[in-house]
């Protein structure tokens, strides 16, 4: 094959990987859903988090801010914009403060004012409180009020329906100008949006913040206005944004600086056109495999394996390396596969424990690590030689420098007790230093800025908007029960409010009381009869004209013979979203919810409600205990990987002492790492782990290639060149990361760019072979 | 502006003595906050066997706050400010924003431009006119507003001089028109009793 033939072929692996890619990142389904990587929910705070809620009612909840322009423009604008969010499929609810007008209500529910108001409850509807109402009702015509109250007169004289609707207003409203809300200062117009996708869809919550977006530019117009919007799916679209950004950026200096080094390490501008191909391979194999044996793709799948495959690229590196005039370059590559083989093989039994796990995200890791590895090894045998120049531009063996530091290298002692105490201290470093060893709280690895914190704290302050992170939770066999359960609560609720436990309550008894309170009031309307007796009488004296009320007494008996309304016969009302989203149902059980505003003890609050049969839950906790649940199984599974890698190694080398001298550095590098971390006050997390992991497969190929040089001189030389490059890539590659403003790409940067240093520094000192005099 | 202007420089250049158009009324009836002024309203609804009729002041404690206070024949108090009406009754008080009451806004934008005679203001909320004399006229007020003009044809302000005395509004549908005597005209609806009487003094054809 021609030199020109080999480049066209190079270019065309290239231009298919290229095209598949492009077409998979299509029809590929990639789910954000985090659920799906956790392990599944043992505790009832793990099952409502993973299965029901995301984060907590207030997770769905973004809240928005307008200001720039007077009171009167923005409460126009506010209104605008909760009309456009309310048409947009992207959000459930939206609440500025303007009163749902009673055309919101569907006529053939109206009569169910008289069963789920309370007003009657206390003192039954009678004659004399019917005259006394009909007096005030005079009075409200002769008020400014009378356009708004005289159409709901006629079947509405007692005015439940503006009871109810203030009743289901929130309890600690903002105050509201204009027709809108606004905060203290009459400054900035709020409104509350809660989201169709749960928090922990970033996808979904990146359409929200969208439409968001889209609909504040429409309402915006030429004026000055400006929107904040905070919540967590903000939040969490904000940092997805930045972490990508920053990520896209270190990515393209990343890119270049390896073209520039592989260029320079094999002074040939092919170098690293090939040297991408089995990475790219490795890649797109990985997700085929997952794409082909799972329903959908995990986003953190993704991430996490690029991570690990990241030892991929050391595969060409090493066959580059090999390369000198007089042999093939299948012949290189004949020679590197055993060792490479080793590696490859021993890896991916290692990470056969993964599919053990019983953890959907973490098969899918190993199904797409192992085929990337393979894919890669492939290549890195079959495929790339085919496409190398027989003659290399250089030769490893024929640096001046190289020879050199190997000539230096020859010279170093092979420590063992200097080893055994690092490890020693490594290991005490990793015992005693302070702090805690592990970061549960996942929300850290994703700061919110201050501002954008603060900003946050007003505005929930401001709105009464629900706790984030507490919320009780009544278990009960069906939605009825469930109901009871939060009707009986509610005095309990009152009481904590009372005592300044909590600032407020939302409960969904509060807007559908229990069927068995509905037919209690209904029992107690009068029958028409005795209903007719008592309007005459009240209208005796009255300046009402007589017939007015036909309306009222239609509506009382439409209501007395009502079946009890149930959650489903709210569909399509304001009032749906509200108790949908506080009383789950599913098919072996109902779950109501209580959100808290302004939670000040929860201690009080957990006690308050665990003797009235609910639960306190707590979110953060139950995922900080889900993460602390997943890592334990990711530890027992990379234990596990850790002996059949060992096996593996072993059955490879068929010695004990060829296997520990293997295995030794990449054991101690780990070691000097976690001390690392934690000397410097680090937490570690699932990130750091992953990484961890990445280092040791490094760590492994470094002493493989070591101990597996070869006897002569030149090879030895080319394999310690194959090294230096591999790890200077590497490390090239991850400190860029390290250097992040990002914490996860900080966690993964720094873990691996430390363990490249230690592992290629350990596996010097104990895995190279012997030096051979030239 | 230039209309403004055109009606400052209007004394100095001697227009015909009784001639009347909407900047010299509205120059006139210019009362700097806090103000206040008695009223007796008419309240006509299609529910009652007779108009209701309440009496009190209107005050303008500041610039952006108009309060009605109902003295008799019980006593209320509504307060207009920021967009919002609060009714207090017996210790109760109900608060509804004035956008989902079209002819209250209509109310206290009229009554805010009249009292700081901001002629600009009004024109943008209604189509303004004049008719009659200084000594009797009355002001024209078509809402601009769809939503006001759904519920209100149309504003008639009765006056002698500078003193504003009757406001009537013509509501758009067949309905009554709803009448709020002022200043002099309240004082002297106090002797008077029937519906039609009050109508004639508003529009200020009742003999004195």
């Amino acid at each position: 094959m021609s030199a020109r033939k080999r480049l066209a072929f190079a270019i065309l692996w290239l231009a298919l990987l290229l095209l598949a890619g492009a077409w998979l990142g299509r029809t590929l389904q990639l789910s954000g859903d985090l659920r799906k990587f956790m392990p599944d929910p043992r505790t009832p705070a793990q099952r409502l988090l993973i299965d029901e809620l995301g984060e907590g009612p207030g997770s769905r909840l973004l809240l928005v801010a307008l200001s720039g322009e007077p009171p009167a423009v923005l409460a126009q604008q506010s209104q605008a914009l909760r009309e456009r969010l309310s048409a947009s499929p992207a959000f459930e609810l939206v609440a500025n403060g303007g009163e749902t007008g009673l055309e919101a209500v569907p006529e053939r529910l109206r009569p169910y004012r008289y069963l789920l108001t309370s007003s009657f409850d206390a003192h039954p509807l009678d004659a004399a409180r019917l005259q006394a109402q009909l007096a005030e009702r005079v009075q409200d015509l002769g008020s400014p009020a009378a356009p708004l109250l005289e159409p709901l007169v006629p079947a509405d004289p007692t005015l439940e329906t503006l009871k109810l609707a203030e009743a289901w207003q929130p309890a600690t409203a903002p105050q509201r100008l204009y027709g809108a809300w606004f905060d203290r200062a009459g400054r900035r117009a709020l409104l509350l949006a809660q989201t169709h996708a749960p928090g922990f869809d970033p996808d979904g919550q990146q359409r929200a913040m969208d439409a968001l977006q889209a609909a504040f530019e429409a309402v915006r117009g030429d004026t000055g206005t400006v929107m904040q919007a905070t919540g967590p799916g903000a939040f969490s679209v904000e940092i997805g944004n930045r972490t990508r950004e920053e990520a896209g950026w270190i990515g393209s200096v990343d890119t270049i600086a390896l073209v520039l080094l592989l260029w320079f390490a094999y002074r040939s501008w092919k170098a690293p056109l090939l040297g991408v191909l089995p990475l790219a391979s490795a890649g797109l194999a990985g997700l085929v495999a997952v794409a082909l044996l799972f329903d959908g793709v995990h986003g953190i799948t993704i991430a996490f394996g690029f991570t690990l495959i990241g030892v991929v690229q050391d595969y060409p590196i090493h066959l580059f390396s090999q390369q000198r005039a007089g042999m093939s370059p299948f012949d290189g590559a004949r020679r590197i596969w055993p060792t490479l083989a080793t590696g490859v093989a021993s890896t991916c039994i290692a990470y056969l424990t993964f599919l053990a796990s019983g953890v959907d995200g973490l098969q899918q890791l190993a199904v797409f690590t192992i085929s990337a590895l393979a894919m890669a090894a492939i290549a890195t045998r079959w495929l790339l030689p085919a496409l190398m120049d027989p003659v290399p531009a250089r030769d490893a063996a024929n640096s001046h420098a190289l020879a050199a530091l190997w000539h230096r290298i020859s010279k170093l002692p092979r420590p063992r007790i200097a080893l055994g105490m690092l490890a020693l201290a490594a290991a005490a470093v990793v015992a005693f230093a302070p702090g805690p060893f592990w970061e549960n709280d996942l929300a850290k690895l994703t700061p919110v800025p201050p501002d954008a914190l603060r900003l946050d704290a007003q505005l929930r302050e401001e709105l009464g908007a629900p706790d984030v992170r507490y919320v009780i939770a009544l278990e009960a066999g069906d939605a009825e029960a469930a109901l009871r359960g939060a009707e009986r609560l509610r005095p309990v609720l009152d009481a904590l409010v009372a005592s300044g436990a909590i600032a407020g309550y939302d409960s969904p008894a509060r807007y559908l009381p229990s069927a068995a309170v509905q037919q209690a009031r209904q029992a107690r309307l009068p029958d028409p009869a005795a209903l007719r007796g008592m309007l005459d009488a009240a209208l005796a004296d009255s300046p009402f004209r007589p017939s007015v009320f036909e309306p009222f007494l239609a509506d009382v008996e439409a209501a007395r013979q009502a079946s009890p309304l149930r959650p489903a016969d709210l569909a399509g009302t304001p009032l749906a979203p509200r108790v949908d989203g506080l009383l789950l149902q599913r098919d072996d059980g109902a779950t109501a919810l209580v959100a808290l505003q302004g939670l000040a003890e929860p201690q009080a609050v957990a006690t308050t409600a665990r003797a009235a049969g609910a639960q306190l839950l707590d979110l953060k906790q139950a995922s900080e205990s889900l993460v602390a649940d997943y890592r334990g199984r990711v530890l027992w599974a990379l234990g596990a990987a850790a002996i059949l890698l060992a096996l593996a190694v072993l059955l490879a080398l068929r010695s004990w002492r060829r296997t520990a001298r293997v295995l030794a550095p990449m054991l101690l590098a780990t070691l000097v790492i976690l001390a690392v971390l934690r000397g410097c006050g680090v937490e570690l997390n699932l990130f750091h782990l992953v990484a961890l992991v990445l280092a040791a497969g490094l760590g492994l190929d470094y002493a493989l290639f070591f101990e597996h040089a070869g006897d002569a001189r030149d090879d030895q030389l080319r394999t310690l060149h194959a090294i230096i490059v591999c790890s200077i890539t590497t490390l090239l590659v991850f400190a860029l990361l390290a250097l992040s403003s990002i914490p996860v790409l900080r966690a993964i940067g720094s873990t691996v760019a430390i363990g490249v240093a230690a592992n290629f520094v350990l596996a010097l000192l104990v895995a190279r072979q012997p030096a051979v005099r030239a | 502006m230039l209309l403004a202007t055109a009606s400052a420089l209007a004394p100095a250049l001697a227009a015909p003595e009784d001639a009347v158009d909407p900047d010299w009324i509205l120059s006139r009836l210019a009362r700097p906050a806090p103000s206040q002024t008695p009223f007796v309203e008419l309240r006509n609804s299609r529910l009652l066997k007779e108009p209701l009729r309440v009496s009190g002041t209107y005050r303008r404690p500041d610039a952006a706050t108009l309060v009605r206070e109902v003295a008799s024949p019980y006593a209320e108090t509504t307060t207009l400010h920021a967009g919002e009406a609060v009714i207090e009754r017996d210790g109760k008080s109900r608060r509804f924003s004035l956008s989902r009451v079209p002819e209250l806004a209509g109310l206290q934008a009229s009554f805010g431009a009249l009292l700081s005679g901001d002629g600009d203001r009004l024109r943008r909320h209604y189509a303004v006119s004049s008719e009659g004399s200084r000594g009797h006229w009355r002001l024209l007020l078509e809402p601009r507003d769809a939503a006001l003009a759904a519920r209100v044809q149309r504003i008639v302000l009765h006056g002698r001089g500078s003193e504003l005395r009757c406001i009537e509004s013509i509501p758009a549908d067949d309905g009554a028109v709803q009448r709020t005597l002022l200043a002099g005209a309240a004082r002297d609806a106090a002797s008077v009793g029937t519906a039609e009487a009050l109508a004639a003094l508003c529009s200020g054809d009742a003999r004195e």
